[in-house]
């Protein structure tokens, strides 16, 4: 029997599991379901990347993984099923470090909707990663700043 | 109320700011009824250097349920975090 919340996050310290991003997901009257599978790339910004560190206020983030598809079922319709997973962690290149899954009736709904849940995490989510180099020398990526102050 | 009474603040460190404390997480003395910014300000102070003065300017505070606002009074029953700019995935 599939879970019938209306969506599903999680952050955890265990690899993604993407089948279960997807059952999570399932509902008979839905006829698109879409993924998306974030991993940690080999080079970015012309540096030789061994693996990512990721940091998250846990709290506060499940609180806007669950805002974020709140808003995601106000715009594309309330029987929307999402999942919104992260990683926490060290993770190796090529590991998943984020999963985010939208169902609908409709692929435009699901491919709009799983978009959504990528971009607002990436922008709001209290989440940082640390790259570590395969020359040794570790940096904090920059970010989306969240304050409004001046 | 009572602006002379000073009480204990507690802010959990995230990302660049970690390096900063170990365990990381400083405490600042608020008056009571302090808003975000003056504890923008009394954070400042208790940070060791001017490049993390420079990453404050660009974070926010936040309890486990939001993001505060310049000038919400200080939750000081929480535990609060200063959030550095974000980068998921």
């Amino acid at each position: 029997m599939p879970d019938m919340k209306p969506h599903f996050v999680a952050i955890t310290d265990a690899p993604l599991d993407s089948a279960a991003a997807l059952a999570h997901c399932d509902a008979p009257g839905h006829g698109a379901m879409d993924l998306f599978i974030g991993r940690v790339r080999d080079i970015n910004q012309g540096r030789q990347v061994r693996a990512v560190s990721y940091d998250i206020q846990t709290a506060l983030c499940r609180g806007i993984f669950t805002e974020i598809c709140d808003e995601a079922r106000t715009h594309w319709g309330e029987e929307l099923r999402l999942t919104l997973m992260h990683r926490h962690g060290r993770l190796a290149v090529g590991e998943a470090s984020v999963v985010a899954a939208a169902s609908a009736r409709h692929r435009d709904e699901a491919f709009k909707a799983c978009r959504y849940l990528v971009e607002e995490m990436k922008h709001r989510a209290p989440i940082w990663k640390q790259e570590h180099y395969v020359d040794g020398d570790s940096e904090w990526v920059q970010g989306h700043a969240l304050c409004q102050h001046g | 109320m009572d602006t002379t009474t000073l009480q204990a603040v507690t802010v959990r460190l995230f990302g660049a700011f970690r390096q900063y404390a170990d365990p990381p997480r400083l405490q600042v003395s608020l008056p009571a009824g302090a808003t975000v910014a003056q504890l923008r300000s009394a954070f400042a102070e208790a940070l060791p250097d001017d490049n993390a003065r420079v990453l404050l300017k660009a974070s926010a505070f936040a309890t486990d349920e939001a993001v505060l606002e310049e000038d919400d009074p200080v939750p000081v029953e929480d535990v609060l975090s200063v959030l550095p700019p974000v980068c998921g995935g």
